[in-house]
């Protein structure tokens, strides 16, 4: 028998370690730790990014084949396909530009008449531009990772959009990518405002859809209506489309009423996004601030 | 040693071999994953008919801790709950070893059998882990996902075998 066919030290018969069952009883123990510290107490966020940006060498280089074939065939795309891409653009903007000059002189007016008022001014939030990268393999959350992270000041819980409306929101910060929450997740919650009636609501994720829950039987809510951010809550601003009422559901003998609504959002295909910064951050003082006492400032009263 | 009759003695296995054949999954379930599909729950898990695989053939190099830690690595990469992964493959690692001796006497479809139920187990796992943790269900489709990884095996026993059924001398007269 040539030499090379066994294994070079025997096998060791009297030193295999703890036994298999002791083994699974520390690991399992272990995971079920790390599970609970990460959904209960969050605190293994650093670790998280430690293992993120050892594997991030990984799945760039996975990548890279994929994105040169990706370049390739968009090298060898048509002339005429481009240009009549670049035409619709065109169009579009065309289309946008009168509203986009009225929304100026909007602003201008809507700043005076808050100013009259005495209404506190607009939080206009910064933005950042990102791309999504790939959808998060768990099966179980609606998850996008995106190319922006901690490099780029991305911050948890910042609004994420699309062109169409809210994405949903950053949820784990990595040193070059983010997670985010896309707004079905069961986990996800929006504050909106029904723009026909004003109706203020909470908007749950529940997997497939959104919906909102604890509304009255007789709410002024109807097939179709249009759903933005209510701005309440300090982190989405006001006024950004969330989603379409696509379900009304009024049983007679609940007492809530079962209201379902679709993203307007694309969840599924969006490819650019929008990061915002978190409005909480740039609030402006004195709403942080704690009441001025008695004799300072001009709205003291004795 | 008592061999099943007609298995071939196989060659020692390198542990490079290993090692890189487990980072080869982890890549593959990457481009499954960021490139062709998304976060369908019908995926086969790649890592997972790997491991049990080496767990089965080479139980004293890859065992328990091993199959923790490619588990952490698994969850760091789905964004899924930190430590679901590694709990399931602790499980199917525990399952595999304890299965080894008696796996490879049967021929093919009798082990594609005995690891449909390993992966059944790994997956109901994470399905009442997420569950508890409150997360929605992905669907019927994830039914789908232990038998392909069950297909998967014969494949993953011919392909990792492949470099232990070299011939021990190698030369240029041989047949083989």
């Amino acid at each position: 028998m040539p030499l090379g066919t066994l294994d070079s030290a025997p096998p060791p018969f009297f030193r295999q370690g703890p036994s298999a069952l002791s083994k699974l009883i520390f690991f399992g123990v272990l995971s079920l730790l790390l599970m609970v510290a990460d959904s209960r107490f969050h605190m293994l966020q650093p670790l998280r990014a430690g293992l993120a940006t050892a594997l991030y060498p990984l799945q760039w280089t996975v990548l890279r084949p994929f994105v040169w074939l990706d370049g390739g065939a968009r090298y060898f795309q048509s002339l005429q396909a481009s240009q009549a891409d670049a035409a619709a653009a065109q169009y579009q903007l065309g289309l946008q530009s009168q509203r986009a000059q009225q929304v100026e002189q909007l602003t201008l007016e809507n700043a005076r008449l808050r100013q009259l008022l005495e209404l506190r001014a607009r939080v206009n939030a910064p933005a950042l531009a990102a791309q999504v990268l790939y959808d998060a393999a768990d099966p179980f959350s609606h998850k996008v990772m995106i190319d922006k992270g901690a490099l780029s000041a991305v911050q948890a819980g910042s609004p994420v959009l699309d062109e169409w409306g809210v994405l949903g929101q950053v949820t784990r910060v990595y040193p070059l990518v983010s997670e985010v929450t896309l707004l079905t997740n069961r986990q996800q919650v929006i504050p909106v405002l029904n723009t026909r009636s004003g109706v203020r609501a909470l908007a749950f994720g529940n997997g497939t859809a959104l919906e909102l829950r604890f509304l009255g039987a007789h709410v002024d809510v109807q097939l179709g209506d249009v759903l933005t951010t209510s701005g309440i809550d300090g982190v989405y601003p006001p006024g950004l489309q969330v989603a379409r009422v696509s379900l009304v559901d009024r049983q007679t003998d609940a007492s809530f009423a079962r209201i379902r609504c679709t993203p307007v959002a694309h969840l599924n295909g969006t490819l650019h996004v929008l990061v915002l910064r978190t409005p909480a951050v740039q609030l402006p003082q004195n709403i942080l601030a704690p009441p001025i006492g008695p004799g300072q400032g001009k709205g003291a009263r004795p | 040693m008592i061999m099943p009759r007609g298995k071939e003695l196989l060659l020692p296995v390198r542990p490079v071999f290993i090692w890189s054949s487990l980072i080869a999954a982890l890549a593959l379930a990457m481009v499954q994953n960021m490139v062709l599909w998304g976060n369908a729950a019908w995926l086969p898990d790649v890592m997972a008919v790997v491991l049990v695989f080496w767990a089965v053939h080479q139980p004293l190099r890859v065992g328990i801790g091993t199959g923790f830690v490619l588990g952490l690595l698994v969850d760091v990469h789905q964004g899924a709950l930190l430590g679901q992964h590694a709990l399931a493959y602790t499980a199917l690692c525990f399952l595999a070893v304890g299965i080894h001796r008696r796996l490879l006497w049967f021929n093919m479809f009798g082990q594609m059998a005995q690891v449909l139920g390993l992966f059944v187990v790994a997956h109901l796992l994470a399905l009442l882990l997420r569950l508890t943790a409150g997360d929605a269900p992905p669907g019927w489709s994830m039914l789908v996902a232990p038998l392909l990884e069950t297909l998967l095996w014969p494949v993953v026993s011919v392909l990792l075998l492949l470099p232990q059924r070299q011939a021990p001398d190698p030369d240029a007269t041989r047949p083989l």
